[in-house]
């Protein structure tokens, strides 16, 4: 191939191809346009999948949109109806006859499980990042990030088997009723006063979910981090400013809208976590949380526990009902995601692994 | 004559390679289900001599059996494979009437509905199970005495401690400490609330059965305390571990129970007598609804007027559409299904007794040779 | 930021043992992190362990085994890997490479970005959901494969996407200012030096998207069913087994044995996922030695 171009040409403007390179220049060409339309398809398709998620489940919660009304987010019974009696029909759409779904107990259990896991998570997420981007020695600093690494990746059924076998009842045994020993009567601490359950519940799901979101907040927060111009932290420590000085006065205000985006894309991420929720959280329905250590549900706990049995509703109007859950779960998490993403993109590029759902 | 001999001809030429069996078969079999005396034979079908693989999904209760089952009839023909799953029985109604899966499991019949919906469903008993009412009272050592309308008042909350005066009349002689009760139901959607509930709701018709409609979920009373746990090994677990609890458990995991130091209720039938959930109880019971069980074999056997009859028993049911997209499909289900309500073989009690269930009595196991024969 | 010239003695205490509380802090906060971890670990091979026996690993669910869940996770790995990894890095490229001069172009290539990044959080049991009402059920596909690979896809799509992108933006633009000033056509160039240099982050990313969708489960539930069987490659109309399903509906049975193969099953997944996660730094290493791109 000559790699030498005569004066008219350019790059940009290869002029008439010359025989014996025309047929390999035209190819080269018409790969180029190949990959502008390829992977713009392929950046198409996303977008088209997010809106053909919620399109689905917006034309399949749409009956109980209308039938549940603003009930739903205030009520707190979650009652089927009669699905072995008789139909009736309000609004024009098919419902067994008695049902009405309120689900402020699952909105109000998503919040504070979330809640809970933000409150743990971020604090030990900050100190975790700091220590990694500290002068660590190799000999901790690798096996360090192999097991961030490795939390991240443990699947989501794990977390809840080890809940249910291992920490709820360690916790139910040996902390939680430490814990209510000293809590005295008054308002807003008896919330943690007995009873103290058997590790099933709020304050177990809150921890789970905690260790789940930890990961992604520590290593976003690694990579901000990473970001901040050395010669401000060096220059600090230039003029004799304590590894804790410099992280507090310089690095911290850098990408404190960083961190903030961080903590908010484990929320998103807590927010929608499904199946250690089922398994650990006491799955009750109908009831809010009486103290941080009772039974509750989430959102998503609840549709995966009850999407069997909405199927024996004939009428369709149950899974409707789900659908709606699953259509309020949709949009918050992804309007959390949106404010997420623009307060990090404030700060700089992002450069980690996105939140997941 | 002619009619029979026509039939059988047809019959014969179908089951050409076991022209022998079929042969012996086809003067019995009913291919229509237009006489309602015409008695199915209750030989087991032989299925399709191509290899056919079907999927059958549902009830959690009845998921170890239908394993077991289907592993002892793949070894019988190798030629048709099942594959099992435990879904829940809501899911295995659902997936066996939109066709996602050929035979559903349910411990719950299909709701009127659910038929006007699918007009080709069918509810085919298999077998007969049960369920025991569970509690954890500490320094209790014999069953107690429960009747449906204290379990009522329990879960409604207007009895809320173990050592309550309508609990201590029923248990003379037993020492009740000073417990609260902590209820405990299933906080998926499951077969064992529907039973529950039917229970309750038969039992007690007005503080229950009018405000609380049966079925795999219900909105419970506001009982103080109440938890919910998850699966009949969470409910369990979660009673063994909860000094106080009451909790509803199918018959299943007696011995899982028991090993958790989780107590037995003796439950007080329609007839004044208290009963445990044993084989002979349970077959009384299954005995004395023998004549009212439909065609559909839809039946609910709660509350037993028998004398020793346990009040709490239910079919457990194959969910089949009978209709079915190819007469290869459809007998190899026919085969499958008649294999299981065999007496000698999937209903005989090497399979049931590990599980506590009893086999069909003979008329519903006629019932549902009929169903079965009509599946084409 | 403000720093004392002030007599040495006390603020030097001071700021001492706030630097020895600092860092304490922080390591304890590192700590509370990789307690868990350890700990998760541990308890699932311990509990594992002791019930395990290679026949597992060879016979199918129906005979006591997870040979069938290994081989459906594989097939459905496999095929996650090929369509969201396809349509993750052609993503990646367009969002790196590719975008737009106009404002009009800019702002469509901000939505298509934004719409990427917002299909990462969207709660899985969602994507399941959807996949049940308008695949499985809606197309009449069943629990199978095609509906899994596309639920799944959806999923991972945007973290190879991101990985890609972020590993495209690490090329140094001397080698992309090289490539035109040879007269390399933009998808030559693209096609033998860029995409050559950012292989190593899209392969990382690759595995990340690979890990996340080995160890979902409720997605799976909804759209692949599950098999006791072997899987087929059928696209429809089989349902394939998985590895989470049996941790997610054993753990719960009387039966010990399938209490056990809950737990096996479990040994598996971190198995899966530590190799994963070697394959992964091993892949960093070797190519850091080339490399003009430190991380």
């Amino acid at each position: 191939m000559s790699l030498v171009r005569t004066e008219a040409e350019s790059p940009s403007n290869p002029g008439p191809p010359s025989d014996s390179a025309s047929v390999r220049e035209r190819l080269r060409n018409a790969e180029t346009v190949l990959w502008h339309r390829g992977t713009f398809v392929a950046a198409v398709l996303p977008f088209l999948g997010l809106a053909f998620a919620i399109t689905v489940v917006a034309i399949k919660g749409w009956p109980a949109i209308l039938v549940n009304g603003t009930h739903f987010f205030t009520g707190s019974t979650w009652q089927p109806g009669s699905t072995y009696g008789s139909t009736v029909y309000p609004h024009g759409v098919a419902t067994p006859q008695g049902a009405s779904y309120g689900a402020w107990p699952l909105i109000l259990g998503t919040v504070q499980s979330s809640a809970i896991a933000l409150i743990l998570a971020v604090p030990i997420s900050i100190g975790a990042a700091i220590a990694l981007t500290e002068r660590l020695p190799r000999s901790i600093a690798r096996p360090a990030n192999f097991a961030v690494e490795l939390l991240a990746g443990i699947p989501s059924v794990l977390f809840g088997l080890w809940g249910i076998l291992t920490l709820g009842p360690l916790l139910a045994r040996d902390v939680y009723p430490h814990i209510a020993s000293i809590m005295p009567d008054v308002p807003v601490l008896n919330f943690f006063n007995s009873p103290t359950g058997h590790g099933e519940g709020l304050f177990t799901s809150g921890i789970v979910l905690a260790i789940m979101i930890v990961p992604i907040i520590t290593a976003t927060t690694v990579e901000l981090f990473r970001q901040v111009p050395s010669l401000n932290q060096e220059g600090a420590r230039a003029l004799g400013m304590t590894d804790a000085e410099v992280t507090h006065s310089v690095t911290i205000p850098w990408v404190r809208n960083g961190i903030i985006g961080a903590s908010i894309l484990g929320l998103a991420r807590a927010l929608g976590e499904t199946i250690a929720i089922a398994m650990i959280s006491g799955a009750i329905l109908g009831h809010t949380a009486q103290n941080i250590y009772s039974p509750m549900t989430t959102i998503a706990a609840t549709i995966v526990s009850q999407l069997d049995s909405s199927f024996t509703d004939a009428t369709g109007f149950a899974t409707a009902t789900l659908a709606e859950a699953a259509l309020v779960l949709a949009v918050i998490s992804v309007v959390v995601n949106v404010i997420a993403r623009f307060i990090v993109h404030r700060t700089g590029k992002l450069g980690g692994p996105v939140g997941r759902g | 004559m002619n009619h029979k001999v026509r039939k059988s001809l047809k019959a014969s030429l179908l089951a050409l390679p076991t022209l022998g069996l079929a042969a012996a078969m086809s003067v019995s079999l009913c291919s229509t289900a237009g006489a309602a005396t015409k008695k199915a034979s209750l030989a087991v079908v032989a299925p399709p001599t191509s290899k056919v693989s079907l999927s059958e999904t549902g009830s959690s209760l009845l998921f170890p059996l239908f394993g077991s089952w289907m592993t002892a009839y793949s070894e019988t023909y190798p030629n048709i494979t099942v594959s099992t799953a435990s879904t829940g029985s809501g899911t295995g109604i659902s997936s066996a009437l939109n066709g996602t899966a050929n035979i559903g499991a349910s411990d719950a019949y299909l709701s009127p509905a659910q038929v006007q919906a699918t007009p080709a469903a069918r509810n085919i008993p298999l077998a007969i199970s049960s369920m025991f009412i569970a509690y954890n009272v500490p320094g209790v050592t014999d069953h107690l005495k429960l009747t449906p309308q204290v379990i009522a008042n329990i879960y409604l909350g207007k009895i809320t401690n173990w050592n309550n005066s309508a609990i201590m009349k029923l248990n003379s002689g037993v020492m009740l400490p000073n417990l609260p009760i902590v209820t405990v139901h299933r906080a998926d959607g499951s077969g064992d609330t529907f039973l529950f509930s039917q229970y309750m709701s038969v039992t007690n018709p007005s503080s229950w059965g009018n405000s609380i409609p049966i079925g795999t979920t219900i909105a419970w009373p506001n009982a103080p305390g109440a938890i919910g746990a998850t699966g009949n090994s969470g409910m369990v677990s979660t009673c063994g571990s909860t000094p106080g609890c009451l909790a509803y458990i199918g018959i299943s995991y007696l011995a899982k129970a028991q090993l958790a130091g989780v107590g037995e209720a003796s439950l007080k039938n329609k007839s004044g007598k208290y009963v445990l959930p044993t084989s002979a109880t349970m077959t009384a019971a299954a005995l004395s609804f023998a004549s009212k069980t439909p065609k559909t074999g839809t039946l609910s056997m709660i509350n037993t007027s028998a004398k020793n009859g346990y009040p709490i028993i239910n079919y457990e049911y194959a969910i089949v559409l009978s209709s079915q997209p190819n007469s290869t499909t459809a007998q190899a289900i026919r085969s499958v299904l008649s294999w299981i309500i065999s007496p000698t073989n999937g209903n005989s009690l090497t399979y049931l007794t590990p599980v506590g269930f009893i086999p069909l009595t003979p008329a519903a196991r006629q019932n549902s040779a009929n169903q079965v024969a009509a599946i084409k | 930021m403000t720093f004392t010239l002030e007599a040495p003695a006390r603020p030097r205490h001071r700021r001492r043992v706030s630097q020895m509380i600092f860092r304490a802090a922080t390591l304890f906060a590192l700590g509370l992190v990789l307690i868990p971890a350890i700990w998760i670990v541990l308890g699932i091979v311990l509990r594992a362990i002791p019930h395990f026996s290679f026949s597992v690993l060879t016979h199918t669910s129906a005979h006591g085994g997870l040979e069938n869940a290994i081989v459906g996770s594989f097939i459905i790995m496999v095929g996650v890997a090929i369509i969201a990894g396809t349509i993750g890095l052609g993503a990646g490229i367009y969002l790196a490479e590719m975008s737009a001069t106009s404002q009009r172009g800019q702002r469509v290539d901000g939505l298509l970005r934004t719409a990427t990044e917002v299909l990462a959080g969207v709660p899985s049991i969602v994507l399941g959901f959807v996949g049940y009402i308008a695949l499985v059920v809606g197309l009449h596909w069943g629990y199978s494969l095609l509906p899994a690979l596309i639920i799944l896809s959806m999923m991972v799509v945007p973290y190879i996407a991101k990985a890609t992108e972020n590993s495209l933006a690490q090329v140094p633009t001397a080698y992309r200012e090289g490539a035109e000033a040879l007269g390399m056509a933009p998808g030559y160039a693209l096609r033998h030096v860029i995409l050559k240099t950012a292989l190593p982050g899209i392969t990382t990313g690759l595995l990340v998207a690979l890990a996340i969708a080995g160890g979902e489960t409720a997605p799976l539930l909804y759209t692949a069913g599950w098999n006791d069987q072997m899987p087929t490659l059928a696209l429809t109309g089989h349902q394939v087994p998985y590895l989470t399903y049996p941790v997610w509906a054993f753990y719960n049975q009387p039966s010990n044995s399938l209490r056990y193969l809950s737990y096996d099953a479990a040994l598996i997944l971190i198995v899966f996922i530590v190799t994963l996660l070697v394959v992964s730094r091993i892949i960093v290493a070797r190519t850091q030695r080339h490399a003009d791109i430190r991380r």
